[in-house]
């Protein structure tokens, strides 16, 4: 697996992501994660995929972040297939995974680390991206001594540290309380418009899932399928008052109506 | 019939490349002794070292005694020394003050390293299996006692506060919820025990025996018969592996609940024995 | 209310306090009973020494006669050579080892032949292959300890978190990378759990040498006094290895607070504060 380079940004409104037919399975073809996917994502845009355990969301995160190879299918992203991972693409998991001997700065640093070495110009950034998600006086705190929370803010900036623009997200505040998880689901898309990125967001929570995106990739299990795209056209930027209005409900129930009906 | 069968085909599908694998370095070995390209005294063949096993377990049938011996000597050892160190384990669990004044001597204990004390144990139980029965008690003395009393004093605020629902009496909760709770860790120092058991038995044999497997490797070794004391290593290898396999076997028992297998075997048991009217 | 807790606790010792009493009467009343059993008669002298006789073999060994000293250093710098080169050994293959999948496999059989194999046991043969004298000491106390080291290194380097193992993978780290960067950090822990048991062992290891070779050392001198009944200088020489046990294990246990900082709380918080002095100083590379 080769790590791919940065291609060229593109144009608003291009697909950055295309999926054609993308399936895997496991164990030599006796398990079917994912059936067949085919989608497309536009440069910008925040897309939810939702659906219960064993639909296949998790594992289609995982294609197009290049961690496992597909098993059928075309899946390129900047127009490059996919054959690893690629610092265009950066990733965030349900587990903050910090290190637990760097302080936070130290954490948000890794990526860049890997890289290459780190300039003061780096450093200054990594400051600044604490400062975005509100950790500004815990940069020198260690994991254990931050909660749930601001661990994954921590994680959070080093996501945007790697200047990826295609951000996934695998259920990222899924193991925090309902009120950090709202207070950081807001957060998360004034970052993430404040950055431009394109993001794709893993949830089983179907409300998170239409709050959040413009776009719904609504997975079935058993076998894991991409049912169908719902496009959620709400402005933004939007508050919670929304998840109140009758519109919105009527989404969240044709959601349900498609995963009940399976 | 079948089961059984496909069971012993299982092991031998996995012994098989390391024991194909064995026997190639084995080979090589021999092939490098013989053809004179290793020379030291410190290497025989291994068709010498075969060889003497051979002798000292058929031919001559000179290493029975020798093995029980020390065998014996390390299990009495752990008995000893595991019995003192879980009834001290298990007084200062149940006494603050009798821990708290314990500890200090114990920790004394831990610091100094037991195998000092050999030629004191010797002049003291002079050089016949006592003295390393002493020593092996002395040795396994505290990794038992301080596993055994970490066990004990892990409590489950939770599962305490539910006994106490219940109405239970201290002695209850220690014997029900703090004793099986101890167990593993319990095991897991009588596993440590039971091998610096064996390290003190054969350790005191070297300073002073007349029988037992440790004396046959230091005479063997002193005579430079290296391929007799190579066969006495392997035969301390085995009575190491016997004594593991045999902590294996009880805490598998015993501590039933940790293994799938031996759990759902306990609950089918127990599950007959109801349905018996002998339910326990 | 609060003035008569005031009085209560300015009048009598604190818990503390009593408690260190408490020790220190239990202690000599054992001292004390011990000799006036030995000066009575009740006690035999090969078993007990007499606790004066005690101190005055300390006074002897360690000042008029002084020969402790050289003793103790040839023991002491035959320990630390044989930890030092037996648990770096020990260390570089568990890692290598812990990275091989096929590797490991391979080893395995012998891996647990090794473990119930007394190491120790392996001296006399040391001895008569290598000879009398410091090659096969320093042999012996390498064989002791590098198997604890390399065990454990194993451990911590295939128990490395998987969920933090695909984070560097979808960071593109190399494998030497993700080594320094993640595997060994997270083992050190582990690893140091390896080190205090290897030294230890070494400690051990050097006795059992010279219990066979009888020329010099601490394990040497117990073995004569013991086999000349002088109990009381024995038992000195054992007190003096209780202390150095001690200081062993103390000294390891600051290591490992020291090593493994983010095991604790008090560790955290001097880094912490470290680092955060550090940063504006430091132009360049960033620590770790």
């Amino acid at each position: 697996m080769q790590t791919m380079t940065r291609s060229e940004s593109a144009m608003p409104g291009a697909s950055v992501i295309e999926g054609r037919h993308v399936g895997k399975t496991f164990g030599g073809g006796s398990v079917i994660a994912l059936e067949g996917a085919s989608f497309d994502v536009t440069k910008g845009s925040f897309v939810s995929l939702v659906g219960p355990s064993g639909c296949g969301k998790s594992t289609l995160l995982r294609l197009i972040a290049g961690l496992i190879d597909r098993t059928s299918g075309q899946l390129t992203v900047h127009g490059v297939p996919v054959t690893g991972p690629h610092t265009d693409v950066g990733m965030m998991f349900q587990r903050a995974t910090l290190l637990e001997w760097r302080t936070a700065v130290e954490n948000v640093l890794l990526p860049i680390e890997i890289q290459r070495s780190v300039t003061a110009a780096d450093k200054a950034r990594a400051m600044e991206l604490l400062a975005m998600v509100g950790l500004k006086d815990f940069a020198f705190s260690f994991p254990s001594q931050l909660s749930g929370g601001m661990q994954q803010r921590v994680a959070l900036a080093r996501l945007l540290q790697t200047g990826a623009d295609i951000l996934l997200l695998d259920e990222p505040f899924g193991a925090l309380d309902e009120f950090t998880r709202e207070r950081l689901n807001l957060e998360l898309m004034r970052i993430v418009s404040e950055v431009g990125a394109t993001t794709l967001f893993v949830t089983h929570n179907i409300l998170e899932a239409i709050f959040l995106a413009d776009e719904v990739m609504v997975m079935t299990p058993r076998p894991g399928r991409l049912a169908r795209m719902v496009h959620v056209p709400f402005a933004r930027p939007r508050t919670p008052e929304l998840t109140l209005t009758p519109e919105f409900n009527a989404l969240v129930a044709e959601v349900r109506d498609i995963l009940g009906t399976h | 019939m079948s089961d059984a069968l496909g069971k012993a085909g299982f092991w031998v599908v996995r012994l098989l490349p390391h024991l194909m694998v064995l026997t190639g370095l084995l080979a090589i070995w021999e092939w490098l002794v013989a053809a004179g390209i290793i020379t030291s005294i410190l290497i025989p063949r291994p068709s010498a070292i075969i060889a003497s096993v051979f002798r000292l377990y058929v031919t001559e049938g000179s290493i029975y005694e020798h093995f029980f011996i020390t065998l014996a000597e390390a299990v009495f050892g752990f008995l000893i020394g595991a019995g003192v160190a879980i009834a001290l384990a298990v007084s200062s669990s149940l006494s603050e003050s009798f821990a708290r004044y314990v500890t200090p001597y114990a920790v004394v204990l831990n610091v100094t390293p037991g195998i000092a004390l050999t030629p004191i144990i010797i002049a003291w139980f002079g050089y016949g299996m006592g003295s390393k029965i002493a020593l092996a008690a002395v040795l396994c003395f505290f990794p038992i006692f301080v596993n055994t009393l970490t066990g004990l004093r892990q409590t489950d605020p939770d599962r305490e506060e539910l006994f106490r629902s219940f109405g239970a009496t201290q002695r209850q909760v220690f014997t029900q919820l703090r004793v099986p709770a101890a167990l593993p860790l319990m095991f897991a120092g009588l596993k440590i025990g039971l091998t610096t058991a064996l390290i003190g038995a054969v350790v005191a044999e070297f300073a002073q025996a007349t029988a037992g497997v440790g004396v046959l490797m230091a005479r063997s070794s002193f005579s430079l018969d290296m391929a007799s004391s190579l066969a006495a290593l392997l035969s301390m290898t085995l009575i190491g592996l016997i004594l593991f396999y045999s902590m294996e076997l009880l805490d598998d028992r015993i501590v039933f609940w940790r293994r799938d297998a031996r759990m759902s075997a306990v609950s089918r048991a127990r599950a007959r024995a109801w349905a018996d009217g002998t339910g326990k | 209310m609060a003035v008569a807790a005031d009085i209560a606790a300015a009048g009598g010792p604190s818990l503390r306090q009593r408690r260190m009493l408490t020790h220190a009467a239990i202690f000599f009343g054992l001292v004390a009973l011990w000799e006036i059993g030995s000066r009575a008669g009740w006690l035999d002298p090969l078993f007990f020494p007499r606790p004066t006789d005690i101190l005055a073999s300390f006074w002897r060994i360690y000042v008029t006669q002084g020969n402790i000293w050289y003793h103790l250093f040839v023991s002491l710098s035959l320990v630390f050579a044989g930890f030092i080169a037996g648990s770096v050994l020990g260390i570089g293959l568990g890692a290598l080892v812990g990275m091989n999948a096929t590797v490991r496999r391979f080893l395995q059989p012998y891996v647990i032949v090794l473990e119930a194999t007394p190491r120790i046991a392996v001296a006399p043969l040391l001895i008569a292959a290598l000879g009398f004298g410091v090659t096969s000491k320093i042999a012996i106390i390498m064989l002791v300890c590098f198997f604890a080291p390399f065990i454990n290194t194993l451990s911590g380097v295939i128990n490395v978190d998987r969920d933090r193992l695909e984070l560097m993978r979808s960071l593109g780290a190399s494998k030497l990378q993700t080594l320094r960067k993640l595997v060994l950090p997270e083992a050190i822990p582990v690893i140091m759990a390896g080190e205090r048991l290897a030294l230890t062992a070494a400690l051990s290891g050097v006795l059992v040498a010279e219990f066979i070779q009888r020329d010099k050392g601490i394990g040497t001198l117990i073995l004569t006094y013991t086999r000349n009944l002088n109990m009381a200088s024995a038992f000195a020489c054992i007190f003096t290895l209780t202390a150095i046990g001690f200081l062993i294990f103390k000294g390891m246990e600051v290591l490992d607070h020291r090593i493994a900082f983010w095991k604790n709380e008090a560790g955290l918080r001097r880094v912490s504060t470290k680092r955060a002095r550090g940063w504006a100083e430091k132009g360049g590379a960033v620590h770790v």
